[in-house]
C-alpha cells in the first residue's frame, strides 16, 4: 500500500484522527526543511528549532482553512519564514553564531573541513544581512518564489523586493569573497 | 552600453519576459558575460548550502491526542442535532400533560394565593394518593399511547446520556 498523500493526512488531521497521528506524520515529512528555513534566517539552532515547532503549531491552527489545492510543504515553509522575520524584528538583531558548528573541525578530512568552512562563510554572510533582506533571499533562493509571490507574501511593494534582493546579493558577494 | 545589475539579476531570476535582447548582448559583450558568470556563481554558492539535521524530532513534540479546536467529528455533530430535535419533540408532546397538571393561577392577592396553594395542595394530595400514569390528551394529528410516550422519553434520555458521555470522553482524551 502506498504512503498517504499530504492531502490525505490533512483531511485525517482535520477529522481529529488522533490514533493515526496524521499531523505528526506531516511534521515528520517537513520538519527538516522547515527547521532549515528557520536556521538560515535565525542562525541559531535552539531558536530555529523553537521557531520550526511554532511554525507547525501555526499551521495546525490554520489547518481547517488551508486550501487543499495548495502544497503543504511550501506553505508551511512560508509560514516559518514569516514567523522568523517577525521574531527578528521583535528582538534586537545579534550576530552571535552557533558554537557547535565550529566544534571538532580538526578531526575532519581536509575536503570536509573546506566544505564546512565554505558553508559557514555563507551562513555568516546570510546572518549579517538585515532581517528583510535575509527573508527575501530565503524566499527567492531556497523557496524559489517569484518576485510577485514574495511581494504578496511579505506585503511589500515589488520595487522593495527587487532592491532588497539585489542589495542582499551584493552584500553576500562581498562577505563570501572577502579575504580572510 | 552594458547591461545593468538589475537586468542581470532579473535575467537570472527568470523575471524578464523578453530575454532575446539580453542574450544577444551577452553573446557579443565579454564584460557583461563575465559579470553574469560571477553572479551565476554566487547563486550557486548561496544555493549550495547543505541542509542540517535536527538534534531532536519536532514531530515527537506533537502529542497524538492534539485535537483541532472547534472541530467535532461529523457523526458527533449529527448526534447532537438529533438529540436537540428529539428533546424538542418530547417537550411538545409533554406540554399538554404538564399544562393539565399545572392549572393557571389568576388571582394576585395574598389571600387568593393562600387559598390557591391550599386547594393545590389538596389537589396534589389527591393526585399523589391516586397516582397513575396520566392518559394522553387528544392530539389533532398524532395519537400516542402512554407506552410510546414513555419509550420516546427513555430513548431521548439514553441518546442524551450517550452523546454527553462521548463528548466527555473526547474532551478527556
Amino acid at each position: 500500500m502506498s504512503a498517504p498523500t499530504d492531502r490525505d493526512l490533512i483531511l485525517r488531521a482535520r477529522r481529529g484522527d488522533a490514533k493515526a497521528d496524521a499531523f505528526g506524520e506531516l511534521v515528520t515529512r517537513y520538519q527538516v526543511s522547515v527547521f532549515n528555513v528557520c536556521y538560515r534566517i535565525l542562525h541559531e539552532r535552539a531558536e530555529a528549532e523553537d521557531m520550526a515547532q511554532e511554525s507547525f503549531m501555526r499551521a495546525y491552527e490554520r489547518l481547517n482553512t488551508f486550501d487543499l489545492e495548495r502544497e503543504f510543504g511550501p506553505w508551511v515553509r512560508r509560514v516559518a519564514a514569516n514567523l522568523c522575520l517577525n521574531y527578528l524584528e521583535s528582538r534586537k538583531a545579534t550576530t552571535q553564531f552557533d558554537e557547535e558548528r565550529d566544534a571538532d573541525k580538526g578531526q575532519q578530512p581536509e575536503a570536509v573541513t573546506q566544505n564546512r568552512e565554505r558553508s559557514e562563510r555563507i551562513r555568516q554572510a546570510l546572518a549579517s544581512l538585515p532581517p528583510h533582506y535575509r527573508v527575501v533571499v530565503e524566499l527567492r533562493h531556497y523557496q524559489e518564489m517569484s518576485y510577485d509571490e514574495i511581494a504578496a507574501e511579505l506585503s511589500i511593494p515589488l520595487s522593495d523586493v527587487k532592491s532588497h534582493l539585489f542589495r542582499a546579493r551584493k552584500i553576500l558577494s562581498e562577505k563570501i569573497h572577502a579575504p580572510d | 552600453m552594458h547591461l545593468t545589475e538589475e537586468e542581470l539579476n532579473e535575467y537570472l531570476d527568470n523575471e524578464i519576459q523578453d530575454r532575446e535582447p539580453i542574450e544577444l548582448h551577452l553573446s557579443s559583450c565579454a564584460e557583461c558575460a563575465a559579470r553574469l558568470a560571477v553572479l551565476q556563481a554566487l547563486f550557486a554558492e548561496i544555493e549550495s548550502l547543505p541542509e542540517l539535521d535536527l538534534t531532536r524530532s519536532i514531530a515527537a513534540r506533537f502529542a497524538p491526542s492534539l485535537s483541532l479546536p472547534a472541530q467535532l467529528p461529523r457523526w458527533l455533530t449529527l448526534t447532537a442535532i438529533l438529540q436537540a430535535a428529539l428533546a424538542l419533540v418530547a417537550i411538545i408532546l409533554a406540554a399538554p400533560v404538564v399544562m393539565d397538571l399545572f392549572p393557571v393561577i389568576q388571582t394576585p392577592s395574598l389571600t387568593d394565593i393562600f387559598v390557591q396553594i391550599q386547594s393545590q395542595w389538596t389537589a396534589w394530595h389527591g393526585i399523589l394518593s391516586n397516582f397513575q400514569l396520566p392518559s394522553l390528551p387528544e392530539i389533532p394529528v398524532f395519537e400516542f399511547s402512554s407506552l410510546i410516550l414513555a419509550l420516546i422519553l427513555v430513548g431521548v434520555s439514553m441518546l442524551w446520556l450517550i452523546g454527553n458521555g462521548l463528548l466527555l470522553r473526547n474532551h478527556i482524551k
